[in-house]
């Protein structure tokens, strides 16, 4: 006996009500007489009499809306399943990157798969099964049925993902599969205990530890360092007990710049230097050979190459246009930067030279050819005539508050000290395709307003920084953090486009022309539509390159897949619980207990205790000869 | 409200002819009780007595003594007004069960004998009793005597109204301070008391030469137990005291065989002492005692 959601019991507290209007409906009315000694021959009521009545219609009520209660509550019974029919099965895997290690030939969810099929071979005819997959977030590639066929296809098409399973995954893949009686938990390592034990309800969870060895190494960490001035490195770490020999190599560009072999010792982490790079590129760091994970035997990196790039400012403040330009020179030195006062600049003379970035500041000219824009204290246009329209679809500016503070994070305390005093502040509105990476607080109310936001459309990248920078704000060296911020959203501007490194399961978004054409690193393709916006977003769940096709232009997004936790193959080999002893035991004659919930049968109960009750007020009424009750 | 019905002219036309006989005693002498008849003065020849020191010589009987050679005194005799005080029990008790309006009953009975002593133009008084806050409370009207005044009793009947404690005997001391004549005294009271208040109340009254007349007022419910069946806890109107009890049949029987105990218990005490005793259970029997149980009172026609 147990009930599903136990928090529904507290519809009980009704019965509670349901005896006070039975305790003040059968309390004895005092009746005022002349004298008591009128009554001195009547008999004084016995004890029973007083205290316990025989009421049907209460005792009717009372079991009808208990059982309704009981109902609600989601009351079940235990009980022996049937040998042969009817049981549910949950086979729910894993498939973190820890399941795609491959041991003997074979990797662990090919052994769990394996597992799985026999367990459903050995199922008697009747039973049904569902599969449920869990890593970043539970899914249910099968849906539970009798169709052993479709389970069957639905295990064979289980692919590890590049990304650590995560407790809340494996609980939510617990909770689909709580209306299985038996759940069959195919994974590497013993599950968190708050996981399941939460979610599980009522049903029995087995466990099938799969996997057995620890022979994992992984490259931890790539740095480029900075193309002819400092060393790149790269972290390479072995998770095993024993000490391991890897080739290791680097390449740039697909042209391999080192190559040598690798002596790790039992868990050693090695740091593997390299460099300075002569050029900048696309870096790759590969471990060559054989090893349990193949996710995490590369990883890519942005070598930057500080070449030559073109950068406008406009400001109507010299002090600014000064500063602005400092500022782009420090990022990156072989930027030729042009000042110019907005006052005195034309487009139509200026056409022949497009720049790489267009930095305004409290001005805004829209016809100005350049790959990425980046306003600074925009100006506030009249509502009808929003000039940001075509560079900046979406943008608004509401309003200019005097002061703000920055805050550490969205919604959070502002940065304490004067760091975070700004002076003159836009009021953003920002549109859906830009993200807004600072916000800030103003007023008495600490209203969170964005202060730097950044995007992409098909008309290149955009950035805004809301604050105003006149009287050498930037280099106020009490001002720090909104100098950090103009810089990294600098940096980001005039990244070279067409190449982004992520970690795996992060979104990326790119600004693309049309539908866009995927390829994953392991061949399969995918056709994604852009949104209004004209962005695609995917989610890379597989380490490797993924190139992104639309309308002639070509990104490619290069995925890094580590977790120190989802690596350490060792690690997972935790004593596992008496009940996850692998291989999977046969099925019983008579199978363990299943789950029968009792709410058909409660209602039914008290639809009779109901009807019953009817059927008395209806005699009741008849005798005392009324027609309508 | 019952008591009105005692100030409808069709019901005072019943009344109209009827007359509240009183034992008037032919001589004091006789050691009867004497109402209304005082001795000395008055026009009407009585009796001869022996000349006593101190007597009136105007009313020596010269001639006789001139015969007999004795002095006699002749008497005569003076006929006076009785007074009759018809004393209405206020108490709680008398409220409940509310739906008898025992009260009601009371009073309308109490107004209908004013009306009817009115005949003779004897004067008529109401006194309403209740013990309150441990004090008796007398409520009095003046004396009336003749019928055209018999309206006044109206505001008196009308305003009276139930609570305090049942003390027939407190009452008659109350009501024996003020020394008046001896006249007619009607006690109306559902007697709901101990034995010994009534009887020692009674019994004072007589001690005191007032003629009695007891009329004992009952409900309809209460002297028939009817109260509507289950179980419920009874409280006393006056000592406020409960006790939990199941009407029903036997109880209802109970209530009546207590009611005819009850009353049996007054009506010997009242035979015993020449007390007329009559009752009224229930408020529709104000006719019925109108047309028969005034006779037993003394009424005549």
């Amino acid at each position: 006996m147990g009930f599903l959601d136990p928090r529904n019991l507290l519809w009980a507290a009704a019965l509670g009500v349901l005896v006070l209007i039975y305790l003040r409906s059968r309390s004895r009315p005092t009746l005022e007489v002349s004298s008591l000694m009128l009554f001195d021959y009547a008999a004084a009521p016995v004890a029973s009499v007083r205290h316990v009545r025989l009421d049907p219609l209460f005792w009717l009520e009372v079991a009808g809306l208990s059982a309704l209660v009981l109902a609600i509550a989601g009351m079940y019974a235990m009980a022996p399943a049937r040998v042969g029919r009817g049981r549910s099965h949950a086979l729910v895997f894993d498939l973190g990157a820890a399941m795609s290690a491959r041991e003997d030939g074979t990797s662990r969810l090919d052994q769990a798969r394996r597992a799985a099929l026999k367990f459903i071979a050995q199922a008697p005819a009747g039973d049904e099964f569902s599969v449920i997959t869990y890593a970043l977030e539970a899914n249910v590639p099968a849906p539970q049925t009798g169709n052993l066929a479709v389970i069957r296809a639905a295990i064979d098409a289980l692919k590890p993902l590049a990304v650590a399973a995560k407790p809340a995954a494996l609980s939510a893949a617990i909770i689909r599969a709580r209306g299985s009686a038996e759940i069959d938990l195919f994974t590497d390592r013993t599950p968190p205990a708050d996981a399941i034990g939460g979610a599980v309800g009522a049903s029995a969870v087995r466990v099938h530890r799969i996997g057995h060895g620890d022979g994992n190494v992984a490259i931890a960490e790539l740095d480029p360092g900075t193309v002819d001035t400092t060393r790149g490195r790269a972290v390479v770490r072995n998770f095993s007990a024993a000490p391991r020999l890897m080739d290791f190599a680097i390449d740039l560009d697909g042209r391999e710049l080192l190559r040598h072999p690798l002596m790790l010792a039992p868990r050693e982490q090695v740091i593997v230097p390299f460099g300075p790079l002569t050029s900048g590129g696309v870096l790759r760091a590969r471990i060559v050979g054989e090893d349990a994970i193949a996710a995490d035997n590369e990883r890519w990196a942005i070598a930057r190459s500080d070449g030559a790039a073109k950068v406008l400012v406009l400001s109507p403040d010299t002090g600014v246009r000064g500063d602005l330009a400092r500022v782009m020179l420090a990022i990156n030195p072989n930027f030729q930067v042009e000042t110019i006062d907005p006052a005195k600049y034309s487009p139509a003379k200026n056409v022949a030279k497009p720049y790489d970035l267009a930095v305004m500041h409290d001005c805004y000219v829209p016809g100005i050819d350049a790959g990425s824009t980046l306003v600074v204290f925009p100006p506030i246009f009249p509502a009808r005539s929003n000039s940001y329209a075509a560079k900046i679809p979406g943008l608004g500016i509401g309003a200019t508050v005097d002061s703000a503070a920055m805050t550490s994070k969205l919604g959070g305390e502002p940065i304490a000290g004067p760091s975070a005093a700004l002076r003159a502040t836009r009021v953003l509105q920002l549109p859906e395709w830009m993200d807004a990476l600072a916000y800030a607080t103003h007023g008495s109310a600490a209203a969170v307003i964005p202060i730097i936001a950044a995007g992409e459309v098909p008309g290149g990248r955009v950035g805004v920084v809301a604050f105003d920078v006149r009287d050498h704000f930037l280099f106020d060296p009490d001002r720090l953090d909104a100098l950090i911020a103009v810089v990294n959203l600098a940096r980001r501007l005039t990244a070279p486009g067409g190449v982004q490194v992520v970690p795996t399961g992060a979104f990326v978004t790119l600004a693309v022309s049309g539908a866009a054409r995927v390829t994953a690193p392991d061949g399969a393709r995918e056709t994604l539509q852009p949104d209004q916006w004209g962005r695609v977003k995917l989610r890379p769940l597989e380490a490797g390159r993924y190139v992104v096709e639309s309308g002639g232009a070509r990104f490619t997004v290069l995925a890094n897949y580590y977790d120190a936790a989802e690596s350490d193959l060792g690690a997972a080999r935790e004593p596992a619980p008496a009940s996850s002893a692998a291989p999977p035991p046969a099925i019983p004659a008579a199978g363990p207990k299943q789950v029968f919930p009792l709410a058909f049968i409660l209602i039914a109960i008290a639809l009779g205790a109901f009807v019953i009750e009817s059927i008395i007020l209806v005699r009741h009424a008849s005798r005392w000869g009324m027609t309508h009750v | 409200m019952l008591e009105a019905r005692a100030f409808e002219p069709g019901f005072l036309k019943k009344l109209d002819r009827l007359v509240l006989g009183i034992k008037r005693a032919r001589t004091v002498r006789a050691g009867n009780r004497t109402l209304g008849r005082v001795q000395g003065l008055g026009i009407e020849p009585e009796n001869f007595r022996e000349y006593a020191t101190g007597d009136d010589l105007r009313f020596l009987d010269w001639n006789a003594y001139a015969r007999l050679d004795q002095l006699s005194i002749r008497t005569f005799r003076a006929d006076r007004q009785v007074e009759i005080t018809i004393l209405v029990d206020a108490s709680a008790s008398m409220a409940f069960p509310a739906r008898d309006d025992k009260l009601g009953l009371a009073l309308a009975l109490g107004a209908a004998l004013a009306y009817v002593g009115m005949s003779d133009n004897d004067p008529v008084r109401m006194v309403a009793f209740a013990m309150r806050r441990g004090q008796m409370q007398l409520e009095a009207t003046t004396f009336h005597r003749r019928r055209e005044t018999y309206l006044d009793f109206k505001p008196f009947v009308a305003q009276i109204k139930c609570g305090g404690e049942t003390r027939i005997g407190a009452a008659v001391d109350e009501l024996l301070h003020h020394r008046r004549p001896a006249g007619i005294v009607i006690v109306i009271s559902d007697f709901l008391v101990s034995q010994t208040d009534y009887e020692d109340a009674l019994a004072r009254l007589l001690l005191a030469r007032h003629e009695v007349k007891a009329i004992h007022v009952m409900g309809e419910i209460e002297s028939t137990g009817a109260y509507p069946p289950g179980l419920v806890r009874v409280r006393d109107a006056e000592s406020g005291e409960t006790r939990e009890t199941v009407f029903g049949p036997e109880a209802a029987a109970a209530c009546r065989r207590k009611v005819e105990e009850i009353s049996t218990r007054v009506r010997e005490f009242c035979a015993g002492r020449g007390i007329v005793y009559a009752r009224a259970f229930g408020a529709a029997s104000l006719d019925t005692f109108v047309e028969h149980e005034l006779a037993n009172l003394g009424v005549v026609r």
